[in-house]
């Protein structure tokens, strides 16, 4: 007996996998939330009238921010490895059948086609930058003038991000040994949870924005503060309603997802209902039900939907709802993920 | 389906968190349709401008009085078990002073600071981190301030038995008070605030029988019936419903296993009390961690919250049930008895026996974790074989001096050995 208890507790043949803190789900979060915003920016740069230019929301400050948020999940990811100066080996191979290899191609794609959307309109963004900067203004007009490169940038933006946002599902959903992850739902439920914070993020940027009579004085000063140096143009609010619709629709969608993960568990074997059970009535049930189902999902729907009804003003209330759902969602995951097991009887 | 439900166990730890949520939702919802999601409202009642804080809460307040003095009269909620905030008179003037002078500075109250929030107001956000950093702030002082928390503590008491007077006077008198207290609000509305009473006021200046008016004289009605209906406590005489009694004993739901209990006591699980029905001595000789030591003759109605969870345990089987059966008559809900008493805690849980040799995998897997339980225990655990050799039961650890006619079992060691390099 003594010799089955040493063999099952081998790190080499058991690996200890519960071993993920917050660097995860915050890297899945953030992963998420970036090919969000890039797929967002790839559409708005698609269906935008040339003469229009109204695309500074979607198309400049959310891949500039897309940009930031990627550098910081990925120095999260950084973080969480054991051995952090062989990063440069997982470039040296592709390989087909793992997930972390894609990931780590794909991750290498997303920065140049961000920074490619952001720069196409980035002048009339930032003039200030753009004065100081001439290059850019000639990166800018020498994309403009080609429209075959700007629908490439747009289908090159849409396509890692779906990339992106799918692979942050699938490297979990790859994993075997953990029967609440083991389920192909979770690369499109990342994806669209990873949609709608997006949406969310624009659209609390937009409100925040929007000229107010009763905000404080002194965040009116901070905004003309940063308007003034950038002499940026005002954000096009136009497009705000849209974001909420398209946020409620991800919400939507995402609320039928994280269903047909539960269905698909609770209709697979034991060791699977005992997984989703983690999830509804076990130790996880209060966070997920209150924090991702209830303030992440509902909560923002009804707030959403009651704006575009112009019942209520638009405010930044449901954007930090969806986008703490959004990270609960990836916390609870992964925590609960690791608690599931298929051996019930070993700790 | 009695109340309070989750006294009755209708759903459990985790499933009242999302009820508190559902709750909690529903009670932002309404504070907001009332306005409360605006300070420069909140803070109008300040100046008299507009009471209608006033009137709100304590509408609410007398409606909850009136209906959990009727529910608990007709039997459907046992009053005896909703939980109570103890009173410490000092620390609770002090923090209400503290609250009073958040709430003119910032214009909100905690619970309408949330409601602000999900409004999309930043004062509200504010205000609310500002909470969330006040609570982290108090959690890093409380050991500093925790001797003054605890001075003046009066215990769970309320009005009625602090000031005997009965129940339903008490039911009646706030009712009359809130009405009163409505008429002044109005009356300072008018002539300090220069608002006039409108649709909706008690005050409205017209002749009909208003839906407010009716609301207040069916709500004084009610009080009026409290008045003369007597106690809303279910009766401090032992009323035993034998039959129930028999059902839970026949199903053993009264009863815990020495495992169950050996599990909650590793979780560190506060939420029962574990009660040794011992005399004095045998408890000073050993006691499961975290007993408290309770002789038979030492049981009455108040040695306990009534909505505890009780665990009895003695070396005695019968001591133990009639233990149970005196405190289940008392009218507590939830008893429960250690299955097997001390001796079975002793086989099972402190000195596990190692499975056969070639028993089933599962049952080697449970062995590992019941001897981790037992060096938790401080016990260890027990050859396969030991039972032919050894039937005297060893020594309890630790707590009791080894007496000096149970000696100990010689096998006890070397399973203890392997035990420290396995798990």
């Amino acid at each position: 007996m003594t010799e089955f208890t040493l063999y099952r507790h081998n790190p080499l043949l058991d690996p200890a996998v519960h071993v993920w803190g917050w660097e995860i789900p915050v890297y899945l979060f953030l992963g998420g939330l970036v090919a969000g915003l890039m797929i967002i920016a790839g559409v708005r740069l698609l269906i935008m009238r040339p003469t229009a230019r109204q695309a500074l929301v979607c198309c400049t400050v959310g891949p500039l921010i897309g940009l930031v948020l990627l550098s910081a999940g990925m120095f999260a990811l950084f973080l969480d490895l054991s051995h952090k100066f062989y990063v440069w080996r997982l470039y040296l191979a592709f390989e087909p059948t793992s997930p972390m290899s894609w990931g780590a191609w794909i991750l290498l794609f997303v920065y140049p086609a961000l920074l490619a959307n952001a720069l196409t309109h980035l002048p009339e963004a930032i003039p200030a930058l753009a004065k100081r900067v001439p290059v850019l203004v000639t990166i800018s007009d020498y994309i403009l003038a080609r429209p075959r490169i700007v629908v490439g940038i747009g289908l090159a933006n849409m396509a890692i991000g779906v990339a992106l946002g799918i692979y942050t599902g699938v490297l979990l959903g790859a994993m075997g040994a953990r029967p609440l992850w083991n389920s192909a739902v979770l690369g499109p439920l990342f994806l669209f949870s990873g949609l709608s914070t997006a949406a969310a993020l624009l659209h609390g940027i937009l409100v925040l924005t929007t000229p107010d009579d009763e905000r404080p004085q002194f965040a009116d000063f901070l905004l003309s503060m940063v308007a003034r140096w950038s002499q940026a143009r005002p954000l096009d609010t136009r497009i705000a309603p849209t974001l909420a619709q398209a946020d409620n629709s991800f919400l939507t969608i995402e609320l039928g997802l994280l269903g047909f993960l539960l269905i698909g568990h609770l209709t697979s074997t034991a060791v699977h209902q005992q997984a989703a059970g983690l999830l509804l009535t076990g130790p996880y049930a209060a966070v997920f039900w209150v924090f991702v189902v209830g303030l992440g999902i509902l909560v923002p729907l009804v707030i959403q939907h009651l704006e575009l009804l112009h019942r209520i003003r638009h405010t930044i209330a449901p954007s930090l709802l969806v986008l703490s759902g959004g990270l609960v969602l990836r916390f609870v995951l992964v925590a609960a993920g690791q608690a599931s097991h298929w051996a019930t009887a070993l700790p | 389906m009695n109340a309070p439900f989750f006294k009755y166990a209708l759903f459990g730890d985790e499933m009242s968190l999302v009820v508190a949520f559902v709750i909690g939702i529903g009670f932002g919802f309404f504070l907001e349709r009332a306005g409360f999601g605006n300070a420069r409202l909140l803070a109008a009642q300040f100046y008299f401008r507009d009471l209608r804080v006033l009137k709100v809460m304590f509408t609410a307040i007398i409606t909850a009085m009136v209906g959990a003095y009727l529910l608990g009269r007709l039997g459907l909620l046992d009053l005896s078990l909703v939980y109570l905030t103890p009173t410490f008179l000092v620390p609770q003037i002090a923090g209400g002073l503290i609250l009073g002078a958040g709430f003119i500075i910032g214009g909100y109250c905690p619970g309408t600071s949330c409601v602000s929030a999900a409004t999309g107001r930043i004062d509200g956000m504010v205000y609310l981190a500002g909470m969330i950093g006040g609570l982290l702030g108090f959690a890093e002082v409380y050991p500093s301030i925790e001797r003054f928390t605890k001075i003046t503590a009066m215990g769970q008491i309320t009005l009625a038995r602090q000031f005997h007077l009965s129940y339903g006077f008490l039911v009646f008198a706030v009712v009359l008070m809130a009405f009163g207290a409505f008429v002044m609000a109005e009356l300072a509305e008018k002539f300090i605030g220069g608002k006039e009473p409108g649709p909706g006021a008690l005050l409205e200046p017209v002749r009909t029988f208003t839906p407010v008016r009716r609301f207040a004289v069916v709500l004084t009605g009610l009080g009026v019936v409290a008045l003369f209906a007597g106690s809303p406590y279910r009766s401090a005489l032992a009323q035993v419903d034998t039959k129930q009694l028999a059902l839970d004993a026949l199903r053993a739901a009264d009863q815990v296993t020495a495992d169950q209990l050996a599990d909650w006591l590793v979780e560190g699980r506060n939420d029962y009390l574990l009660v040794d029905v011992r005399d004095a001595q045998s408890f000073a000789a050993y006691h499961i961690p975290g007993a408290v030591n309770l002789p038979l003759s030492g049981l009455n109605h108040d040695f306990a919250q009534r909505n505890e969870r009780v665990v009895f345990y003695s070396d005695n089987a019968i001591h133990t049930a009639q233990a149970w059966f005196l405190i289940r008559s008392l009218g507590f809900p939830s008893v429960y008895i250690l299955a097997g008493g001390l001796e079975t805690w002793q086989e099972a849980v402190l000195y596990p026996r190692a499975p056969a040799a070639g028993a089933a995998p599962k049952d080697q897997i449970d062995f590992a974790k019941r001897m981790a339980v037992a060096k938790f225990f401080g016990g260890s655990a027990r050859g396969a074989t030991s039972e032919v050799a050894n039937p005297v039961a060893p020594v309890l650890p630790k707590l009791a001096p080894p007496s000096p006619t149970a000696p100990a079992p010689d096998n006890a060691q070397p399973a203890k050995k392997k035990k420290k390099e396995g798990c």
